[in-house]
């Protein structure tokens, strides 16, 4: 593990330079929204954004939508199943939040059976993690430790922080050792002061904090507590959009889908929200046939279960509440209930 | 191995047990082991998957699922044919603890397509029948006409004790035994309440009832286990569809000690 500052310009075009073995996505476009896309070069890149609408974990890691296998019907039914995805990928300018995001993630698909697509996306992903400079207003990362630094050695290959012309380049993964090869200062303990200092002026800055501590039992204490009717009630829409913006949620769908002559087709998954009427129908019921019921899902998936893998659902990045059309604050239900 | 993808499977004989309800016998090359309580997600290309638990469990690559034609995958499975191929991917979950079982005396409390995933456990316990003590087996259905497995209950009761009650008597000449709910014939079982253990399956309500009577009869909450159903389109915890308040039914169950699921939000218990 090194750290070194490396003058700007010479990181963008060693990024450039992986892209000879690389597809390379990052944070792109300056007008209305960045978003993380495929880029072709490193000058469409723009690092100093605050947030995105979808992160880079679920865009291409876990895939919005994969194809599981194809079948095509002969004297019987063959199923072929597709190549284990292959491709190298870099992935730039993914901040901590979305980091630990990816952590969370790799709990669900590999930490009991293996989903082999996403290990493979996994595998191949070179994750060049950023530092935050500012954070949104939604931002509650601090609160649930995930933001708005890394902690060193987390779920990237290479941590970078802003050091205004420069950028301190920390190398966490064996391969991110072979693979950086442009030279810098080596960082020394002024240099990681001032990262310290960097590190505190950004905690300054974010607004939105919530307690997490105890948040299992108050929960389970107030499962009829009036804000899950009300908010449901006065607000929710049903709408998915907290649950599709989500960097932590997980749940898909799957479908068949079959050609005209029904002699081939291919099954795939997509992503599928709790929020959605049918999601927990069974024959003769529906478990969460109730709005009220959906919101305290996704709520108390975020926010609590700690038991389900030992870690709090949410990384803080508060994308829930940007996307809620409605406008609906998971951490001020929160705080709703810890206030009665 | 990608646990996404199906393998084939034979059928190898179809039994109509009652309206709407089939039990398949399925084969499948090479070695199957799976234990009373677990599941197959059971479906074909092209039209979904379903999951299914073992109604039986064979030797030699074979076993049993009892299935009722109520969605898309039940529907084309009732139209199946013997001699025809399935695809599935199994078995998942966890099962009954039988070797927990081991020395007690044991009580199975089933309501309608219930039975199906407690047959494997009896088929067990008549196997090795000097390792369980009393065993009763309670088994409620509508009618007469939804009782699953008519000639198997008469034969099990030649070693077990079995106690059927129907909803709504149809043939009130005929019925010989009870009537009215499950819960009703609790009274009737004789066991060592303190260290008994029970196995229920059925409609979450009535698992619900029926749990809370069996410990109003002294048996100890941890000594009870419930069969859950919930929505499931992976079987392997990663879907996220049959969620229970942090456990995924699929991989932490479908059979949960009572006390793990009691009282979570979402459910009946």
């Amino acid at each position: 593990m090194t750290k070194r500052l490396v003058i700007k310009e010479a990181f963008f075009t060693w990024l450039d330079s992986l892209r000879k073995d690389y597809r390379l996505f990052g944070p792109a476009g300056r007008e209305i929204q960045t978003a993380f896309r495929e880029i072709s070069s490193s000058e469409e890149l723009t690092m100093g954004y605050a947030s995105t609408m979808l992160s880079p974990g679920k865009l291409f890691i876990y895939k919005p939508k994969e194809e599981l296998f194809t079948f095509r019907a002969e004297k019987e039914i063959f199923i072929d199943a597709p190549p284990v995805p292959g491709e190298k990928q870099a992935i730039v300018g993914v901040h901590p939040c979305d980091t630990n995001a990816i952590l969370y993630l790799d709990r669900t698909f590999l930490g009991g059976y293996r989903d082999p697509y996403y290990e493979a996306r996994r595998k191949n992903s070179f994750i060049i993690s950023l530092n935050c400079s500012a954070a949104s207003q939604n931002c509650f990362c601090s609160s649930v430790g995930s933001g708005p630094f890394l902690k060193a050695g987390e779920g990237c290959d290479i941590l970078l922080t802003d050091f205004d012309d420069m950028y301190l380049v920390e190398t966490i993964s064996r391969r991110a050792e072979e693979l950086f090869n442009v030279r810098g200062k080596a960082a020394g303990r002024k240099e990681l002061n001032i990262k310290s200092e960097k590190e505190l002026s950004v905690l300054g800055t974010i607004e939105k904090k919530v307690d997490v501590r105890g948040l299992d039992r108050l929960f389970r204490a107030n499962m009829d507590h009036p804000v899950w009717q009300r908010t449901a009630e006065e607000r929710c829409l049903s709408c998915s959009n907290c649950v599709m913006v989500c960097p932590t949620c997980f749940c898909y769908n799957v479908v068949d889908e079959s050609s005209i002559d029904l002699m081939s087709g291919r099954r795939l998954r997509h992503l599928d929200a709790c929020q959605d009427m049918r999601f927990a129908e069974v024959y003769g019921g529906n478990f969460r046939q109730q709005r009220a019921a959906r919101l305290r899902q996704f709520v108390t998936h975020k926010m609590n279960q700690t038991g389900q893998y030992g870690v709090i659902g949410t990384v803080g990045c508060g994308r829930c509440i940007t996307w809620c059309p409605t406008g609906i604050d998971l951490t001020e239900m929160t705080k709703e209930i810890q206030g009665t | 191995m990608n646990p996404l993808i199906p393998v084939g499977a034979r059928i190898t004989d179809i039994k109509t047990e009652i309206e709407e309800v089939k039990t398949y016998t399925v084969s499948v090359d090479g070695v199957f082991y799976a234990r009373p309580g677990q599941f197959n997600m059971l479906g074909y290309p092209g039209v979904g998957e379903a999951p299914i638990s073992f109604s039986s469990i064979g030797q030699n690559g074979s076993f049993r699922h009892t299935v009722k034609a109520v969605g898309r995958v039940t529907k084309f499975l009732e139209g199946l044919k013997k001699g025809d191929r399935l695809f599935l991917r199994g078995p998942y979950g966890k099962g009954w603890p039988l070797k927990k079982a081991e020395g007690r005396d044991v009580v199975l409390v089933a309501g309608g397509l219930g039975l199906a995933p407690m047959r494997p456990v009896i088929e067990t316990i008549l196997k090795e029948r000097p390792l369980f003590g009393n065993v009763t087996l309670i088994y409620g259905a509508r009618n007469e006409r939804q009782i699953l497995f008519m000639e198997e209950l008469r034969r099990w009761g030649r070693e077990i004790s079995v106690r059927l009650t129907v909803d709504e008597v149809l043939y009130p000449r005929s019925w010989k035994h009870n009537s009215g709910l499950v819960t009703d014939l609790l009274d009737k079982v004789r066991v060592a309440a303190e260290s008994a253990i029970a196995f229920v399956c059925g409609p979450e309500i009535m698992m619900r009832f029926v749990c809370r009577g069996l410990i109003m009869r002294g048996l100890v909450q941890s000594h009870l286990f419930v069969s859950m159903e919930r929505r499931m389109k992976c079987g392997i915890g990663h879907c996220g569809h049959c969620q229970h308040y942090g456990l995924f039914v699929c991989r932490d169950g479908p059979v949960f000690p009572y006390d793990e699921v009691r009282g979570l939000p979402d459910g009946l218990l």
